[in-house]
C-alpha cells in the first residue's frame, strides 16, 4: 500500500522522468549506436609478463627521472610534475634498487647517450637517449610493485607507476592472428556473445547510475519538507524503519525499471546482429544486475542519508564529487579498471574477458560491499529519521545565523 | 532607497542562504591546481582547467537563485513583501556572476604568474562556458520551480560534453581545448536567452 503510493509519487516526479530520459538517451547514443555490426577487435593484448612490465616501467621511470619531468594524469587531466631535490633523491633510490646500478653508473649511462627535446606546453624538456636499462637479478615483482607504489606516492598519484595500472600500462603486446582467433572464440564460447556485451552495457549504464539517482532520491526526501507535510507524517503510526525502507525500496525499484527495459532492448538489438543460437540472452540480466543494482542502491542510500542530515544540495555536491573522482581517478584507462572500492567500475570493451577476470575477485568484493553498505546506511537513515521525528535532532545546517554548526529551529 | 533595500536583501541572502554555495565555488577554484597542471602551458593545455573544471562554479551558483523560496513558508512571506521578487532574484544572479568573474579572473592571473599562455580570449571563453552551464541549470530551475531539477540539468549538460561532443555542435562547452573559439559566441547567446526565458516563463507560469 505505502510502497505503491511511494512508487506513484516517484513515477509522477519530474526528476524521475528526466532520469528515465537520460538513462535511455545514454543507452541509445552509447550502446545501440556504437554497436552495429561486428565488434571492434583491439590490436594489442595484455601479456601480464612480469619481465616485460619491469623492463618497460624502469626505462620509462629512468627517462622521466633524468629529465625531472613526470607526466601525470590525476583525475584524467594532464599535469607535469617536477620534483624537488629530496623527492628526486627518493625516486633515484627506487630506480637504483630496481636496476642494481650505482649512482655513478647511472650518470655514466646518462652522459654516454645523446639528448633530445620534447615540447610539453610551452616548455621544452630535455630527455636522454639511455637505451634499455638493466634490471637487478635480486629484485622480485612484489618488491618492484612496492617501489613503484612509493614513486607514485611521491608524484602525488595519477602517474604511470600506479601499482594497479602497471599491468595495463606496460604489458601490452601486439596481437597475433592466433590471439585474435582466441578472443573471438572466448566471446562465442565462454561469453556466449551476450556476456561481452553485458559488460559493455554495464559500463555505459554504470556511468549514469553513479550520479543520476541522487537527484530522484534527494527530490523525494526533501519534498516532505518542501510541501510542509513532514510534521503530518511524523505523527503517523508507521515505524520509521518501515517508512524509510519502504521509500528506499520504492526508489530503487522504480529507478531499476528503466535499466531492465534497456537490458531487454540490448538483447533485442543483439538478436538483430548475431545468430540466435550463439546468444545466451539471460547473461544480459544476470551480470548487469549484479553490477548495477548495488551501485544504484549505494547512491540512493547515500543521497537519502545526506539529505536527511544536511540538505539535498549537499547530497548532490557530495555525490557529484564521489562520481567525478570515481570516473576520472583511473584516467584514460577504460577497461579492467575495477578495484575494491570503485563506485563506477569501468570495462569499456566487448572483448577483454581475460582482463576483466583479472579483477574478478575485487569486482565481487566491491559489489557485495556496496550492497551491504547500502542496507546499513538506510538503517542509519531510519534511525536519524526517528530522532527527527521525536524532536531530538533537526538536521545540521552548515551555515546558520549564529554559528557554523547550528541546529535548525 | 530601493537599491539600499536590495543591497540589504542581497547581503542577508548571502549570509543565510548562499554562503555554502560561494564556498563551494571557491573550493572548485582551489581544487583546480591540485587536479590540473597550471604552469608553463600553451594556450590549448591552459584551456583544460578553464573549460573542464571552472564552469562547475556556474552549475553551483546559478541554479540556486530560487533556492530560498523552495520552502513554501518562506515563499509566502516573500509574496507579502513590497520588494519585487524578480528584482531580488536578478540581484542574486548578478552577485553570482560577479563572484564567478572575479574568481575566474584571479585564476587566470595565477596561471599567468606560472608562465602559462593565458589570453583574454581564454578568460572570456571560460566565462562563456561557465555561464552557459549555469544558465541551463537556472532555466530548468526557474521553469520547473525545483532547484534539484536545475542542478540535474546542469550536471546532465556537463556530462553530455564528455560523451556527446559531436551531437552538441555549437553548444559544446570544451571547444577551446580542441583549438576552436567559434562556439563561445553561441554559448554567450545561449546564456542570455536561457536567463531571459527563465525569468519570463517563471513570471508567466509560476508567479501568478
Amino acid at each position: 500500500m505505502l510502497f505503491g503510493k511511494e512508487c506513484r509519487r516517484i513515477l509522477t516526479s519530474l526528476t524521475f522522468i528526466i532520469y528515465c530520459f537520460v538513462v535511455g538517451l545514454f543507452f541509445v547514443s552509447q550502446f545501440i549506436d556504437e554497436n552495429k555490426g561486428d565488434p571492434y577487435i583491439p590490436d594489442e593484448k595484455i601479456s601480464e609478463d612480469h619481465d616485460i612490465i619491469i623492463d618497460s616501467a624502469v626505462d620509462c621511470l629512468a627517462n622521466e627521472y633524468l629529465a625531472n619531468n613526470y607526466i601525470c594524469y590525476p583525475l584524467g587531466f594532464y599535469k607535469s610534475v617536477r620534483l624537488k631535490e629530496d623527492d628526486s633523491q627518493k625516486v633515484e633510490e627506487c630506480l637504483l634498487e630496481i636496476t642494481g646500478l650505482t649512482h655513478d653508473e647511472l650518470m655514466d649511462i646518462r652522459d654516454s647517450g645523446e639528448h633530445y627535446y620534447v615540447e610539453h606546453g610551452i616548455q621544452e624538456t630535455m630527455y636522454y637517449e639511455i637505451g634499455e636499462l638493466p634490471v637487478s637479478d635480486t629484485i622480485t615483482y612484489e618488491r618492484f610493485c612496492e617501489l613503484m607504489g612509493q614513486v607514485d606516492d611521491i608524484l602525488g598519484g595519477g602517474s604511470k607507476y600506479k601499482v594497479d595500472d602497471l599491468v595495463a600500462n606496460y604489458s601490452y603486446v601486439p596481437m597475433t592472428q592466433e590471439d585474435r582467433e582466441a578472443i573471438i572464440s572466448d566471446l562465442y564460447d565462454k561469453d556466449r556473445v551476450v556476456g561481452g556485451y553485458a559488460r559493455l552495457f554495464s559500463d555505459y549504464v554504470g556511468i549514469d547510475l553513479g550520479i543520476m539517482p541522487v537527484f530522484v532520491a534527494a527530490a523525494l526526501v526533501s519534498a516532505d519538507r518542501r510541501k510542509r507535510v513532514s510534521d503530518l507524517i511524523y505523527t503517523r503510526k508507521i515505524s520509521s524503519l518501515k517508512l524509510i525502507f519502504t521509500r528506499y525500496t520504492a526508489l530503487v525499484t522504480m529507478m531499476f525499471i528503466p535499466v531492465i527495459l534497456c537490458m531487454i532492448s540490448a538483447d533485442i538489438h543483439l538478436i538483430r546482429y548475431f545468430d540466435f543460437n550463439d546468444l545466451a540472452l539471460y547473461k544480459m540480466f544476470t551480470l548487469p544486475t549484479f553490477w548495477l543494482l548495488p551501485q544504484l542502491m549505494i547512491v540512493t542510500a547515500a543521497a537519502m542519508i545526506v539529505t536527511e542530515v544536511f540538505s539535498s544540495g549537499i547530497a548532490i555536491l557530495f555525490q557529484f564529487a564521489w562520481w567525478f573522482y570515481s570516473i576520472m581517478a583511473d584516467g584514460a584507462r577504460l577497461s579492467g579498471s575495477i578495484s575494491k572500492f570503485d563506485l563506477v567500475c569501468r570495462h569499456n570493451t566487448v572483448f577483454g574477458r581475460e582482463e576483466f577476470m583479472l579483477s574478478k575477485n575485487d569486482f565481487i568484493f566491491n559489489r557485495i560491499f556496496y550492497f551491504i553498505a547500502a542496507i546499513v546506511i538506510t538503517a542509519i537513515t531510519a534511525y536519524i529519521y526517528e530522532l527527527k521525528r521525536g524532536g531530538r535532532f533537526h538536521g545540521i545546517r552548515l551555515f546558520g545565523k549564529n554559528s557554523i554548526f547550528r541546529h535548525k529551529a | 532607497m530601493v537599491s539600499g533595500c536590495l543591497a540589504k536583501i542581497v547581503f542577508s541572502d548571502t549570509r543565510h542562504n548562499y554562503l555554502l554555495h560561494y564556498l563551494a565555488a571557491l573550493g572548485v577554484v582551489l581544487l583546480t591546481p591540485v587536479i590540473f597542471g597550471v604552469s608553463r602551458l600553451d594556450e590549448r593545455l591552459a584551456a583544460q582547467p578553464l573549460e573542464f573544471f571552472l564552469p562547475l562554479m556556474g552549475a553551483i551558483l546559478m541554479p540556486a537563485v530560487f533556492m530560498p523560496e523552495q520552502n513554501e513558508s518562506i515563499r509566502d512571506v516573500v509574496r507579502s513583501k513590497k520588494t519585487p521578487y524578480p528584482g531580488v532574484c536578478f540581484m542574486r544572479l548578478l552577485c553570482g556572476a560577479v563572484f564567478i568573474t572575479v574568481l575566474t579572473g584571479a585564476f587566470v592571473l595565477y596561471m599567468k604568474s606560472m608562465d602559462s599562455v593565458v589570453t583574454m580570449r581564454l578568460f572570456a571563453g571560460s566565462l562563456a562556458s561557465t555561464f552557459a552551464l549555469g544558465a541551463a541549470g537556472f532555466f530548468a530551475s526557474a521553469v520547473s520551480d525545483n532547484v534539484i531539477v536545475g542542478y540535474m540539468t546542469a550536471v546532465i549538460y556537463y556530462i553530455c560534453n564528455f560523451g556527446l561532443k559531436d551531437k552538441l555542435g555549437v553548444f559544446f562547452l570544451f571547444s577551446m581545448t580542441t583549438g576552436s573559439f567559434d562556439e563561445k559566441k553561441w554559448l554567450c547567446i545561449l546564456s542570455v536567452v536561457l536567463i531571459a526565458a527563465g525569468f519570463v516563463l517563471r513570471r508567466l507560469f509560476r508567479e501568478r
